[in-house]
């Protein structure tokens, strides 16, 4: 799956941050990480094609943010580089660091990286105890590196915040987790449900189902509200959130990394998506948690719609850093027949679509205010009424709807009719016989492809 | 596999798309490229890719480019079935509207009639809107088809039912229905759980119902003699490459696609599983097949 691919499945409105990915050196071993494996093959964004991507924000003002990612990056000295171009560039209003915070620890270290033009501090803290975080990142005094590392921002003009990944080791120690942020400044909270990202058969047993692990991420969205914390989830279903539904965010920041990583990004889906509410904000469950413990058709709660349904878009989109040529329209599925009707004038028409069928092709066009009718073109038949006969055409009109001037109307067919008339050479044929030959009645005989 | 058969996977010609390329679905309703198909290739190169792959003699190649010229490009819906290692084929013809005599049953029949014979021919009088047989590599070594499939439309609710063809006469086969996977969800929840064969207390949806092909244009659920089915149809390449790991097919046929997969990229492609459950309670995936149009 590509970047693309994913972003159909995420909250559609906000793209205004752009996370770039450094390196992928780490001095933790998190059991559930969503880059262990690409730990040892990922590299990098380079330099320079971050520095072109700020360059070119200056101008489009796309992003408003920049978070900086890996791996761990703290352990990386090229960071400093990265932030200060973030930072000088003037083009971002705020520059966060997504960390373990380990290194936080060192305050020279901090107050470094924040002179350097960080004002975000976006740090991982799983557990609610030393015990249990340091468990799950596999190494021993990282609780407590991070907790002075939260105690070391309180002394510069900084975000504080944190994440915590939704995962089945975990699901007891939400509420103490919020304990632990609260009392060091934190002001946002994020949960995010554990992406099941190379292990797609959970053998580490580490998803948490729904029943179990949701009860308690409840009592700790409560806990953020009761202290004045701003709470954010991902990855969860919002009907199991209840007053909490409007913490769900899973928008994603457009991010630089090897395009392979979203090969493995995992696809989410639920059953009552058309019947849903929150179908455009919510994901639903992953396929492997479907996998695992089923559709959750009884548990899961879908809030009747009060706006129709719309499929997700499955349209190409683009890099964060693709030229606005790229960028421009890409072709649809028939361009030689939809060359036949380039160049339209807008006040004339505009075609949506060209399909092609058993023996036409067939042109939705809409025109005048919300009007709209189908050209045919069917096989050149001397016998067939037609408005006009091409060297390879029959071409007639149907299916006109919504309401329009007469004279309107004139115009399209006109515009329409003379660019067929003109531009029907006779290369493109409606005959699905053409150049296939009957072969000669011999068994055995290996006909070549053509 | 054959050396033979190696050899051809090797030697066999791609089929480019060309401008004139319809693109259908496995009920012949057209749709639209996912992406600008220029440069890109035919979903009949999966037919061929997989009669490479089984060593199929060259007889059915010639009967099959018979069938397609006869019914004319894009006209033909090909299946590719597969069960336990084995693979054949079924055709389908559709002409719903009587349009082309060309695809009415007698005259395919004709077409292939140097390689290989029919042992039962529909009456077309019979309202039939599609009709279909399977194919076997060595068919057209002057085989018989033993069996025609029939299919007759509902009123008005889009599905049907099927009828085997054979000397020894009519037989009532299966019935199916066509939903759309999220606005027709509790139909399509209700026709799956309505099975003789599954006993859902014991077995949960998602082994039948797979959510990695559940974003589908539509679905189709069959209720077959020995077996419950679903298909999904619109797929994109990637979940065709899913489905192929998921339901073991031949590594011939996986890396063929993956090798190729951005050429495929422009097309949707169906498939289908049918599907019943063990006296232990476990499902069993009965055969599955998956479907292109040459
Ligand atoms: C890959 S980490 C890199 C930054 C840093 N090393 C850290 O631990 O925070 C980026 C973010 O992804 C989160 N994360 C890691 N693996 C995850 C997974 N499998 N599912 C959901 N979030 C995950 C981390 O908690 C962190 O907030």
């Amino acid at each position: 799956m590509n970047d693309s691919a994913l972003r159909d499945q995420v909250h559609p409105t906000r793209f205004r941050d752009l996370a770039v990915t450094v390196d992928f050196h780490c001095n933790s071993a998190c059991t559930f990480c969503i880059v262990q494996e690409g730990m040892n093959n990922y590299r990098g964004v380079p330099f320079e094609r971050f520095a072109a991507i700020a360059d070119e924000n200056l101008r489009s003002h796309k992003y408003d943010r920049v978070i900086f990612t890996g791996g761990e990056v703290t352990l990386e000295e090229s960071l400093f580089q990265f932030v200060t171009y973030a930072r000088n560039s003037g083009g971002f209003r705020h520059v966060r660091l997504q960390t373990n915070g380990r290194k936080l620890a060192d305050p020279a270290f901090t107050r470094r990286l924040v002179d350097a033009g960080i004002d975000e501090f976006f740090v991982s803290i799983h557990g609610d105890t030393a015990e249990l975080h340091d468990q799950i990142t596999q190494r021993p005094g990282s609780f407590d590196e991070l907790v002075r590392g939260l105690e070391n921002l309180s002394a510069h003009p900084v975000r504080r915040m944190t994440n915590t990944v939704v995962h089945r080791t975990n699901v007891k120690a939400f509420e103490g987790i919020v304990e632990v942020a609260q009392s060091h400044g934190v002001i946002e909270m994020e949960f995010w449900n554990y992406l099941p990202m190379e292990d797609h058969d959970d053998e580490a047993n580490l998803i948490a189902p729904l029943t179990n692990g949701l009860p308690s991420l409840l009592g700790a969205l409560d806990r953020c509200a009761e202290f004045g914390i701003r709470s954010v989830t991902k990855y969860v279903p919002q009907c199991m959130l209840g007053a909490h539904g409007d913490t769900l965010d899973n928008s994603q920041p457009d991010t630089i990394i090897v395009e392979t990583f979203w090969d493995e990004f995992p696809r989410f889906a639920c059953l009552y998506e058309a019947e849903c509410e929150h179908s455009e904000e919510c994901l639903g469950l992953s396929h492997d948690y479907v996998r695992k413990f089923g559709w959750e058709e009884t548990t899961l709660t879908p809030v009747p719609r009060t706006r129709p349904w719309t499929p997700r878009d499955v349209g190409v989109q683009g890099r964060p850093d693709e030229s606005p040529a790229e960028t421009a329209q890409a072709p649809g599925g028939h361009p030689a027949w939809e060359a036949l009707l380039e160049g339209l004038p807008g006040d004339a028409g505009r075609m949506i679509r060209v399909q092609l069928s058993r023996n036409e092709a067939r042109f939705s066009l809409e025109f005048g205010e919300g009007a709209s009718l189908d050209l045919v073109l069917a096989s050149r038949d001397e016998d067939a009424p037609a408005l006009l006969r091409t060297t390879s055409f029959n071409v007639f009109y149907s299916q006109v709807n919504g309401s329009y001037e007469p004279p309107h109307l004139e115009r399209l067919l006109r515009e329409v009719c003379d660019r067929i008339e003109a531009r029907d050479d006779g290369s493109l044929s409606l005959d699905s016989r053409k150049g296939l030959v009957q072969l000669k009645r011999e068994r055995n005989e290996r006909p070549q492809v053509v | 596999m054959s050396e033979a058969a190696t050899q051809s996977v090797v030697a066999r010609p791609l089929v480019p798309t060309t401008e004139e390329d319809r693109y259908f679905d496995y009920c012949l309703q057209p749709y639209d490229p996912v992406r600008d198909p220029r440069g890109k290739l035919r979903s009949e190169c999966l037919l061929w890719n997989s009669l490479d792959v089984v060593g199929a003699p060259p007889s059915l190649d010639a009967a099959l480019r018979s069938v397609q010229a006869t019914a004319g490009r894009d006209m033909t819906v090909f299946g590719i079935k597969h069960h336990a290692g084995r693979l054949w084929w079924e055709l389908y013809f559709y002409d719903r509207l009587k349009e082309d005599s060309a695809v009415q049953a007698d005259s395919i029949i004709e077409s292939v009639s140097p390689w290989f014979s029919f042992a039962a021919q529909p009456r077309e009088t019979v309202p039939y809107f599609m009709f279909s047989f399977d194919l076997f590599p060595d068919t057209a070594e002057g085989g018989e088809v033993d069996v025609v499939n029939l299919y007759l439309p509902y009123y008005e609710v889009q599905g049907g039912r099927s009828y085997k063809l054979s000397a020894a006469g009519l037989e009532m086969d299966n019935v199916y229905r066509f939903l759309h996977p999220k606005t027709e969800v509790r139909e399509m929840l209700h026709e799956i759980h309505q099975s003789v064969f599954v006993d859902f207390s014991r077995v949960s949806l998602s082994q039948v119902l797979l959510p990695e092909l559940i974003d589908c244009n539509r679905v189709c659920v069959a209720k077959k003699r020995f077996a419950d089915a679903i298909y999904y149809s619109g797929i994109d390449v990637g979940q065709l490459l899913y489905f192929f790991r998921k339901f073991e097919y031949p590594e011939a046929i996986q890396s063929f696609v993956m090798e190729h997969r951005s050429e495929f990229e422009h097309l949707r492609f169906d498939v289908g599983i049918d599907y019943s459950m063990r006296p232990d309670g476990s499902v069993e995936m009965v055969k599955s097949g998956y479907y292109g149009t040459i």
